[in-house]
């Protein structure tokens, strides 16, 4: 069979399977996206609060993106759209000293002169090590226990990576690379409300604190990639992300991907020989494949689509095993006015605010999460995405976007009855930072991590579609022996976060997918 | 259940102990798992003459008896075993094996289809952890019953005569692997024409409560019949004549194995039989289908070596003196006439070519010899009595 005539199905449209589906589609191959929501993009992807506003769905930052993927889908062309780019974090605490982050300068809240230096220094560093993290990204994590030479030349070429960093990074990555954000952050700098800004990167979308063993890495993570060749630099989409979506649903058109929305996947079939044969629709109809990529997550993909009882137990033990806990909740507001934060100056308003004061604040704040509990100050990631695009909503008015950390998946009392008790102690919270903000809002949101687990398929609304540690990270990427973007199933692929290089807006799994598809079905 | 005070001993007594105890005049126990069981009763080869002339009781109560019950549980244990299961119907017992994974075999054991839904699984380790990790997806319930149920083996030509004369009706029309449930004393009790000796003889389930009363019934009705109880060191020569495997004796537990390649795959063991690649999916098969492709490391055979010297942990050579491999269990075979051995051989023995030569080493006056003797594979089973299989079975 040619590669023209295999016909490939793709479960979901999220953007990592838009991009695999549209590198193999341009690579020859006839593909077929399945959606079921009635948009593209997944957890990315505008979305209406009210009648009059928009906002960004789940992610509303772009922080590190593979930017070899925007150029080859064309996706300038195809009507990307940046509102702002570069964006500086601005640190928020209770007595309103603002600290500010752009790139590796920082200011305000009392910082020393030495204090910038320490920044600078850990910054230069961390950015090292993620320049490393990151060279293992664009390529296929090698197969545990191979003896295939291309897996062996991934391996040395990691090692040799690794030592090319010079001795002293070679040593700052033995030394941070397993251990917590929290005493890495300790060793170079005194400044509290630094460091709790900091550690909020490693902690945000991830079941950890500081104090938790690999939050070096998911640190090291959201430094990897980003705009403009700027390491983990900030930038935020037009039409409330919707132009993102708009031009990856176009490239994908344009290189002939036919796409299905509304249209949940049931079941993928295959034969006893675990061949692929197609997938069955939740609403009976069914479809042909010769090979299926999965753009949801592991768990979702073997337990639902798959189903545990036509799998070896071995497989189906481990996939139960990925951890997969969510614990961001994203919150929406439509405000009548713009609101203003203490400290914030209102040329600030349109920047990243982040709300995570210290560590030890953060850490006793994720004490709450590990037991089912919500702490009433919880950690925030804060955009107002109408100050850059006045599409958002009515003139004059605004919408505000939080990720807000820490809301557990299982909340012991259950959701049912709390959702809209944590809402308002959300609002309440904001209006304690911005003082007057209660009194502007006219539509507001939470979404919980189960709403989102609802909303998108992805099991506990996980970020990355699987816990970004170090267990399962790289070639143990969603789970040993499977990495590669393959599964038991012969031509069955995975192509979402749940695989190497893990969650994010980045596009690098769909591309890495679409590679090892084209590399072995052609 | 667990015994009450358990702590204070660290061995349990199986129900029969309070008899087992009087009939062991060497007092000669051992521990199987749990619990402590004679090792010989009076002589061992008596014991073991018993079985193949009259009938040797065993006192099986340590095997590790699981149950998996619900209405999944046919497609569990589908998915669970390497062989069909189907093909293991309402109350029949099949041996059979499972594997991990890498398609290296766990364990083996009996599968019993107890009820519609039903099955037991008795083996020689504890797979509690494998079953449960197992049952996620299926509608099944696993629990085991070790303690619970009291097991003996009633093995030998006059077995169906003594369990007829204890009236348990039709004992006889039992065909090998049947199973039966009786009421014995208001409690059921299940036969099975089964047992690790290769000969006619029966393996009777029964709770606690009854086991001893039984036990008691038995040997006074089976007197004529010259019952006698028999030991594990009876039951080794038994099982090795009889052509079954002991795990952690023939083949490592793959769970417990430390060195990467001395585990086995059911090939590797001469078990192809039990397993069938048709099946959609069983734990393992990726393994065992890309082996099947590949070709296996091992070769596990039944040997015939000259002279009566049993080959006990004996190095096999061939014609060139390299090491083509190892023998694993060993005996002079009083039944077959012969010294057999099981083997399990390795490259670069070549079938059909290649000579077997085992170096055996045997004491005599406390001086060691050594003596190279040739072998030959066997393909039958060493000994294979037409009684065996008999139904009716032979009444005395
Ligand atoms: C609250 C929150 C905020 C976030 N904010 C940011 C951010 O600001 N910046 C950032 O970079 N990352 C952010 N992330 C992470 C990021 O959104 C994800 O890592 C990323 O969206 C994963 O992309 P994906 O293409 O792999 O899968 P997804 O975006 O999850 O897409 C999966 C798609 O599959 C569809 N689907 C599911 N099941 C089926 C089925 N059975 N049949 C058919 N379709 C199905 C879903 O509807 C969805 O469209 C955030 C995550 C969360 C939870």
């Amino acid at each position: 069979m040619t590669k023209k005539n295999k016909k490939i199905a793709v479960v979901g449209a999220g953007h990592n399977a838009l991009v695999c589906a549209t590198y193999l589609a341009k690579a020859g191959f006839s593909v077929d996206v399945f959606e079921s929501r009635s948009q593209v993009g997944g957890m990315i992807g505008k979305r209406k609060l009210g009648e009059e506003y928009s906002v960004p769905g789940a992610a509303h930052l772009l922080s590190h993106v593979d930017e070899s993927v925007f150029k080859k889908l064309n996706l300038k062309k195809h009507g990307l759209e940046y509102s702002a780019q570069d964006l500086k974090t601005v640190s928020l605490n209770r007595d309103g000293n603002a600290l500010i982050i752009d790139g590796d300068e920082v200011d305000g809240d009392d910082i020393t002169m030495k204090e910038k230096k320490e920044f600078k220094e850990l910054n230069k560093r961390m950015v090292k090590l993620a320049g490393f993290l990151e060279s293992t990204y664009g390529k296929k994590p090698p197969r545990l226990g191979s003896d295939d030479r291309g897996d062996m030349f991934s391996l040395a070429s990691l090692g040799l990576n690794a030592r090319m960093m010079g001795a002293d990074s070679m040593s700052d990555l033995l030394k941070f690379i397993a251990v917590n954000i929290y005493d890495v952050l300790n060793e170079f700098t005194d400044h509290n409300h630094l460091k709790g800004t900091l550690a909020f990167d490693a902690i945000l979308g991830n079941h950890m604190g500081p104090r938790t063993n690999n939050s070096v890495i998911t640190y090291l993570h959201q430094l990897t990639g980003g705009a403009n060749g700027k390491n983990g630099s900030h930038s935020m989409v037009s039409d409330g992300t919707g132009s993102f979506t708009k031009s990856l649903e176009e490239a994908a058109k344009k290189a002939g991907v036919n796409i299905h929305l509304n249209a949940s996947v049931k079941s993928i079939s295959f034969t006893d020989d675990l061949e692929i044969t197609g997938l069955t629709l939740k609403n009976g109809d069914a479809f042909d494949a010769d090979i299926i990529v999965s753009g949801i997550d592991p768990r979702s993909t073997f337990n639902c689509l798959v189903g545990p009882k036509k799998l070896e137990a071995g497989v189906v033990h481990k996939v139960n095993n990925v951890r997969m806990r969510g614990n961001a909740a994203k919150l929406h507001l439509a405000l009548s006015s713009k609101p203003k934060f203490k400290g914030i100056s209102e040329d600030q308003l349109g920047q990243r605010i982040v709300y995570s004061p210290s560590m030890e604040y953060l850490e006793r704040t994720f004490d709450f999460n590990k037991y089912g509990q919500i702490s009433d100050d919880l950690p925030m990631e804060i955009t107002i995405p109408s100050i850059h695009d006045k599409t958002l909503a009515p003139k004059g008015h605004h919408v505000l976007s939080a990720i807000v950390n820490y809301v557990p998946y299982h909340l012991k009392e259950g959701w049912e009855n709390s959702k809209s008790r944590v809402l308002d102690q959300c609002i309440n919270q904001l209006d304690g930072l911005a003082p007057g903000l209660k009194g502007l809002v006219v539509q507001s949101e939470l979404l919980t991590p189960a709403d989102i687990e609802e909303e998108y398929g992805i099991t506990g609304g996980q970020w990355h579609h699987g816990e970004l540690t170090f267990d399962q990270f790289l070639m143990l990427r969603p789970v040993p022996k499977m990495a590669q973007y393959s599964s038991p199933i012969s031509s069955l692929y995975m192509c979402g976060a749940g695989s190497h290089p893990g969650g994010g807006i980045m596009g690098t799994a769909g591309k890495n997918a679409a590679m090892e598809i084209m590399k072995r079905e052609s | 259940m667990l015994q009450q005070n358990h702590y204070l001993k660290s061995v349990y007594e199986t129900p029969f102990h309070e008899r087992t105890s009087e009939l062991n005049i060497l007092n000669d126990w051992t521990r199987w798992k749990d619990y402590t069981v004679p090792n010989s009763y009076f002589r061992v080869d008596l014991e073991y003459f018993a079985a193949r002339n009259s009938t040797a009781v065993f006192d099986y109560t340590p095997m590790i008896k699981h149950r998996i019950k619900g209405k999944d549980a046919l497609e569990y244990v589908n998915r669970f075993f390497t062989r069909d299961m189907t093909k293991i119907g309402l109350h029949r017992v099949g041996y059979a094996v499972w594997c991990d994974e890498q398609g290296q075999v766990i364990d083996d054991g009996t599968v019993f289809h107890m009820r519609e839904n039903e099955y037991w699984l008795l083996s020689a380790e504890r797979q509690l952890e494998n079953l449960a990790v197992s049952a996620i997806g299926f509608d099944v319930e696993i629990d085991e019953l070790t303690d619970d149920v009291a097991a003996l083996g009633v093995q030998g030509p006059t077995s169906a005569s003594i369990l007829k004369a204890m009236g348990f009706q039709e004992i006889e029309m039992l065909k090998p692997f049947d199973i039966k449930h009786y009421s014995y004393h208001g409690e059921e009790i299940t036969i099975s024409r089964t047992g690790f000796t290769g000969d006619l003889g029966y393996e009777v389930l029964m709770s606690n409560s009854v086991a001893l009363s039984f036990y008691n019934e038995m040997f006074a009705k089976g007197e004529i019949y010259n019952i006698k109880p028999a030991g594990l060191e009876a039951l080794d020569l038994l099982r090795i004549e009889a052509g079954l495997l002991q795990p952690g004796v023939d083949f490592m537990i793959a769970e417990e194995a430390i060195r990467p390649g001395a585990t086995r795959s059911p090939y590797e063991l001469g078990l192809s039989w039990l397993v069938d690649l048709s099946k959609p999916v069983f734990n393992g098969k990726a393994a065992l289908v890309e082996e099947k492709k590949r070709g296996s490391k091992y070769t596990f055979v039944k040997l015939n070596i000259n002279g009566n010297k049993p080959a006990s942990g004996s190095y096999l050579y061939n014609q060139a003196n390299k090491k083509i491999g190892t023998v694993t269990s060993a005996m002079f075979s009083p039944s077959a006439k012969a010294n057999i051995a099981y083997a399990s051989l390795h490259e670069p023995w070549k079938k059909g070519k290649d000579k077997i030569i085992a170096e055996i080493y045997y004491q005599k006056d406390l001086e060691w010899n050594r003596v190279m003797e040739e072998a030959t594979i066997v393909t039958k089973p060493f000994f294979d009595p037409d009684r065996k299989r008999a139904t009716p079975a032979e009444l005395y």
